[in-house]
């Protein structure tokens, strides 16, 4: 026994040191503020960890969330996206989007995995246990992703990970565009976290300001990655975008009703010529760009969490360099070279706190003020035409603001079955110009939908020229539904997924043409529609007695009355037995009249 | 005014001034016939024009077009219409074949009134027989109902059925039961419900046979002629396979208007009964009402034994109001047919009511739609409402029709009863 303690301690003692060493570059986390134009501001917060696959394997977990890992490897999923989104990106005043759109999903409940599986039939039976199981994780209806939700995209997704090429790998994606995302939702998504949110910039995130934001979406990405020479790992990359209204998240919750400012606070465009002291034009860019951290969040950031790789600054916030901030003490702040953004070295165990003064000139440019955001590659909105609720028709307008450069793009729909789409009037048309062009629409996947069994798959690649518009339309019919299919709102409409665009890498496309054929083209840009609401023709869902009895009776109308002069013979008006009520009187009478001689004879 | 003795001229007449006002409208109005083909009165899940546009959309792209929701009509129309000069830059070639096929049925509808067959057939013969119209009225009626100029124009596939229809019985009053049975085994291909005509065409057939070549088992007679549709019918399914590379159409044409899957509004009753009916008792009610529009086929034989063309035009008439997916092309093809008994007109009862309620509904039915699915203001019982009003006043065309048939059957027994009071015990 003595002999053996001492190895024990030691060995107990190398595992410590061992996991401490494996630590520090497998998890970091940082939160990224950027103010945008017209008072809103950009809250990145990205968490990273690793572990490697064999640990992953073995069922040692070590940052990677046991409860995902598990059903990770019980669905046989080797690569996961799932998506909780909330609001509209404003692209025109915002510009490009964050991770240029790789970590966003349209409105509701997005998930696409690559799973291992040799047929068809045995991935839909992995997806339906892996959306099972998510969606008792995350308290959403994942489980309501069934057939009519599912597709298989095929030119759409990339795999992000590494994997190898002779797995046997299907893509499915579903999407849920009724889901409302909520605080229910953020609590597993923070558990999955090392620190759980108690600790690091976790502590910010808060359900009464995440989901009152313009537009918030949280996103869980989960890839094998391989470098070269090394153990392939499994990373989790936990993202939650949200862009605050800055005016609207420094109302004190004790009192959060709007009020007028009072005209002399009222910031005003002095360069209007109808600027007087009883006009004023609000301005745009500049207003409202000074908030503290604890006004925007609630709360100050509670320290690091010491889990975190020390080297990754938790804080950066991207404001011109010319701009004064304040921040706690003991913080180190570091400028970039780029003028542009500076991060903050925190430590471990103070509170954090960052103040943003109001600019010191109010009429300098906005640029000075907030960092001009970055041109996106495409603009696209969709919206429906046509009024009714027979037929209608979806529009999407693609704008391509590069002046010189084309832009060339996937654009991918889901739509439900009782959308069905006519695909023979699709059209892409350039603005301005009155005839369809043929040359936008390069290759188009489609899969119609079949009634109550799947849904519409349509994948268009699409190039739109410099510096043009292209509107692509096509016309669709609603159908009606049986009364039970409609859900308990049914006037409210039906909510349509968003429209995803891939556009794709113009380098890419320009050095490997041949590659991009086989659907490997990488992309550089995503960008999603709102989704939409479609209202569909409705019955009378009170009732269906009345239907069933007022049509039986018409149809035993005409089945009685046909089958009537069918078998009866003819007979003159006058002739043949008597009918009608004198005669029925007449032998009810006769009856009674005998039963009554009857029962006197005995007597 | 005997069809025999018309010269060409006169012949011609009610064909070009047809084709004449049906090229008209479609020349002079271009946003009449997408505005027809997107009526539900005219265009049903199963003819409507833009969905055989779609399919062949599909189908010229290699999608196979049942494999989806949007196509439900017969595979043979794909390689017929991708014959045709693209619709979409030569629409003209479309409308002259829409226009030629109802020319076909005129003359189809002619060759039976002047046969005479209404009025006297084989086993009958009315003693009112010689007031009738003569086939000019009667195609000349067909041509100029506004119903059958709307299918026209809506080019709802429809319009095929009605003349295979046509022409089998056209064939059969002419004594050629074998042109009968094939065309009867296009109508059934194209739209199924006709295979319920075969047993009073084949007693027509049987009734006309010409005297050099009968057949005098009835038995016989009518095993060949089964076997005869059912090979021609063969034909047109490997036919079909061969051009769709599947049996997926058999689930998709046929399979839709058994199980009632697309449910959109038309002026029959299943649509909304089927909205409308508990999921449990769904499959039970389908068999009923497929049992029910069968029903009539025996009894209606049985009964009319001595006159079969009767019997076709009432369950004409019938599958007008009872099929799963009407339209008012079918109804077209009854009133086509009603004008051969011109000579029972006078014993119908109703004939003022069953008028007024066909206008009614006709008028309303349109009106009480727009207010359903465009203005909002009412609800989907007001067209379900005018549905019943639609289904009942043709119903009431039928019996009062067949009333008028057995009257005038039951006069020959009794000649003394001509123009007295009756009743039927």
């Amino acid at each position: 026994m003595r002999q053996f303690l001492p190895f024990l301690w030691l060995s107990l003692l190398s595992l410590c040191v061992f996991s401490q060493a494996a630590s520090d570059p497998d998890y970091h986390e940082q939160l990224v503020l950027r103010p945008l134009p017209l008072s809103a501001l950009l809250a990145s917060f990205n968490f990273r960890s690793n572990t490697t696959v064999s640990e992953f394997e073995k069922g040692n977990f070590r940052f990677f969330p046991r409860s995902l890992g598990q059903i990770l490897q019980h669905a046989g999923t080797r690569e996961l996206h799932l998506r909780f989104s909330l609001g509209r990106w404003d692209a025109e005043s915002w510009g490009a989007r964050p991770w240029h759109g790789a970590r966003e999903g349209g409105t509701g409940v997005e998930l696409w995995a690559w799973l291992e599986a040799d047929t068809d039939d045995e991935a839909d039976r992995k997806w339906l246990t892996l959306t099972n199981a998510l969606s008792g994780l995350f308290c959403a209806s994942l489980n309501f992703i069934d057939g009519t939700r599912t597709t298989r995209p095929v030119m759409s997704f990339q795999p992000e990970g590494d994997h190898s090429s002779d797995a046997n790998l299907q893509l499915l994606y579903g999407v849920l565009p009724h889901e409302v995302v909520c605080t229910e939702n953020l609590t597993p998504f923070l558990k999955l976290l090392p620190c759980k949110g108690k600790a690091g910039i976790a502590t910010l995130l808060d359900g009464h300001k995440l989901f009152d934001a313009s537009w918030q979406t949280m996103a869980i990405d989960i890839r094998p990655i391989c470098p070269t020479n090394e153990d392939c790992v499994l990373q989790i990359e936990q993202t939650v975008d949200m862009v605050l209204d800055i005016d609207r998240s420094k109302r004190p919750r004790d009192n959060p009703i709007p009020r007028p400012p009072p005209p002399h606070e009222l910031p005003c465009d002095t360069s209007k010529p109808y600027h007087a002291h009883d006009t004023c034009f609000p301005v745009d860019h500049t207003a409202n760009q000074d908030w503290s951290l604890s006004q925007i969040f609630g709360k100050a950031m509670k320290g690091t969490c010491p889990l975190t790789d020390p080297d990754v600054p938790p804080v950066c916030l991207q404001v011109p360099n010319t701009r004064s901030v304040f921040v706690s003490e003991g913080v180190r702040e570091k400028k970039s070279p780029d003028q542009l953004s500076r991060c903050f070295e925190i430590p471990p165990s103070n509170d954090f706190e960052i103040v943003l003064p109001p600019p010191d000139d109010p009429g300098q440019s906005p640029s000075a003020v907030v960092v001009t955001p970055e041109t996106p590659l495409l603009y696209a909105e969709r919206s429906f035409t046509g009024h009714g609720q027979e037929r209608g028709g979806v529009r999407t307008i693609l704008r391509n603001p590069s002046p010189d450069s084309v832009v060339e793009f996937i654009y991918m729909e889901t739509l439900p079955w009782f959308m069905r789409i006519y695909l023979h009037t699709m059209e892409a048309r350039i603005a301005g110009h009155s005839q369809p062009d043929k040359s936008l629409v390069q290759q188009v996947y489609y899969r119609p939908a079949l009634d109550r069994a799947r849904g519409t798959q349509l994948e268009v690649r699409m190039r739109v020229p410099p510096a043009s518009t292209v509107f692509l339309t096509y016309d669709f019919e609603k159908s009606i539904l049986r009364y039970t299919e409609y859900p308990p709102d049914a006037n409210r409409g039906f909510d349509v997924a968003a429209a995803v665009i891939t556009v794709l890498d113009a380098r890419a496309l320009g050095n490997h043409s041949s590659s991009i054929d086989g659907g490997r083209a990488k992309a550089a840009y995503y960008l999603r529609t709102t989704s939409l609401l479609c209202s569909l023709p409705t019955p009378d869902f009170s009732m269906p007695y009345n239907v069933i009895i007022f049509t039986s009776t018409a149809i035993a109308l005409a089945f009685g009355g046909m089958f009537n002069i069918l078998v009866r013979r003819f007979v003159a008006a006058d002739e043949g037995p008597e009918v009608g009520l004198g005669v029925v009187i007449g032998g009810l009478q006769g009856r009674l009249q005998r039963l009554v001689k009857g029962v006197r004879g005995k007597r | 005014m005997d069809g025999a003795k018309a010269t060409p001229g006169r012949t011609a007449g009610p064909y070009v001034s047809a084709a004449v006002l049906r090229l008209a409208i479609l020349t002079l109005l271009p946003g009449l016939p997408d505005l027809l083909t997107g009526r539900v009165e005219i265009s049903t899940p199963v003819t409507s024009f833009k969905r055989l546009q779609e399919g062949l959309f599909l189908y010229n792209h290699n999608v196979s077009p049942y494999d989806g929701g949007v196509y439900h009509q017969a595979p043979l129309f794909l390689p017929l219409f991708s014959l045709l000069p693209s619709f979409s830059s030569f629409p003209i070639f479309t409308y002259l074949l829409y226009i030629a096929v109802d020319l076909l049925s005129a003359n189809a509808l002619w060759r039976i009134a002047d046969s005479g067959e209404a009025g006297s057939s084989a086993l009958f013969s009315s003693p009112r027989r010689e007031k009738r119209w003569s086939g000019f009225v009667i195609a000349a009626l067909f041509l100029f109902n506004p119903f059958t100029v709307a299918t026209c124009i809506g080019r709802s596939t429809s319009v095929f059925t009605t003349c295979a229809i046509l022409h089998a019985i056209a064939k059969a009053v002419s004594g050629a039961p074998f042109g009968a049975m094939v065309a009867l085994s296009f109508a059934s291909y194209l739209s199924m419900y006709p295979l319920l005509l075969l047993p009073p065409l084949i007693l027509l057939c049987y009734d006309r046979q010409r005297s050099e070549r009968a057949t005098k088992s009835g038995l016989k007679f009518a095993a060949t002629c089964l076997s005869l549709v059912a090979g021609v019918l063969a034909v047109l399914f490997q036919m079909s396979y061969l051009v769709t590379g599947s049996w997926e159409f058999l689930r998709s044409t046929y399979g839709v208007q058994l199980t009632l899957s697309d449910l959109t509004p038309n002026v029959g009753l299943w649509w909304y009964f089927f909205i409308e009916m508990f999921d449990s008792f769904r499959s039970f009610f389908l068999a009923v009402f497929w049992l029910h529009l069968s029903s009539y086929v025996g009894g209606l034989t049985v009964r009319i034994r001595r006159q079969p063309l009767v019997v076709l035009t009432l369950l004409l008439g019938i599958f007008a109001i009872f099929k799963p997916y009407p339209s008012i092309s079918d109804t077209s093809l009854f009133l086509a047919m009603v004008p051969l008994y011109r000579h029972v007109f006078p014993l119908m009862r109703h004939t003022f009511v069953i008028a007024a309620v066909i206008m009614y509904a006709t008028f309303l039915g349109p009106a009480f739609y727009h207010l359903w699915i465009y203005a909002g203001s009412g609800n989907a019982n007001f067209f379900y409402a005018i549905t019943l009003v639609w289904g009942l006043g043709q119903s009431l065309l039928v019996c009062d029709l067949m009333f008028a048939v057995l009257r005038d059957e039951w006069e020959v027994e009794r000649p003394e009863m001509v123009g007295k009071e009756i009743r039927q015990i």
